[in-house]
């Protein structure tokens, strides 16, 4: 599996959401990714890329697309 | 149920000072083991003098379901709550799952919880509780718990509209 299709599976198990809602995808645009499904989100990528996230990039993970830069810093590239 | 300690580790006072329930939903009266984020067994008596008893059923008077899982609930908080730079927080439920009674709890009775936290970041706590009345197993479940003043702390930024 992909380092795209493990983010994007942690995001469609996290919140249950479709491949086609992914894109544009925002803190808060849906019920499911509110404060506490951050923080499942955040576990989830955590244990999937075997990394511990900072609490500075934890906050600036605003949106899917966001998170791929940040996650890249970790060296996990979805290229 | 593991070996049964009796002494008292934290009072009635203790226990108002770290988690927030108070009366009519302080369903926990002490806690006689506990290592704080590890885990946490509490003591409830139930009297007759109970709230809901007169409800819950007025010929036969037994503890409700909610309460049960309320007391078990609140034994599990204060394996996170009992340290000071947690005091006082408020939390909420956010899951409670393998929900099982095995006993009916009525008047006279007193509960043991045992309660176990199995991990706890970032304000979210995950864990469970197990009961015994005299030995027998009366009520356990899984839960997870958010601390939303430890939330707020890793929210993501959002910019203002």
């Amino acid at each position: 599996m992909s380092n795209l299709e493990k983010y994007v599976d942690a995001f469609k198990e996290t919140f249950m959401v479709q491949d086609s809602d992914l894109s544009d995808l925002k803190y808060q645009d849906i019920e499911a990714w509110d404060s506490v499904g951050h923080m499942a989100l955040m576990a989830t990528l955590e244990e999937r890329f075997n990394v511990e996230l900072d609490i500075d990039d934890i906050i600036e993970f605003s949106s899917f697309e966001v998170g791929q830069s940040i996650l890249a810093k970790y060296n996990i590239s979805m290229s | 149920m593991t070996n049964a300690p009796t002494q008292t580790i934290l009072d009635i006072k203790a226990i108002i000072k770290h988690q927030r329930n108070r009366y009519p939903v302080l369903l926990i009266d002490k806690i006689v083991d506990l290592v704080p984020g590890e885990r946490a067994t509490g003591i409830k008596c139930f009297t007759y003098n109970e709230w809901f008893f007169p409800g819950h059923f007025d010929d036969e008077p037994n503890v409700p379901g909610f309460v049960l899982i309320e007391s078990l609930v609140q034994t599990f908080i204060l394996t996170f709550l009992c340290k000071e730079e947690y005091a006082g927080m408020k939390t909420n439920f956010v899951s409670i799952d393998n929900i099982r009674y095995k006993r009916k709890i009525v008047p006279g009775d007193v509960l043991r919880i045992e309660a176990s936290l199995k991990s706890f970041k970032r304000g979210i706590a995950i864990g469970s509780a197990i009961s015994f009345v005299d030995g027998e197993s009366a009520c356990s479940a899984e839960f997870v718990v958010a601390v939303p003043a430890i939330l707020d702390q890793f929210k993501p930024r959002t910019k203002s509209v």
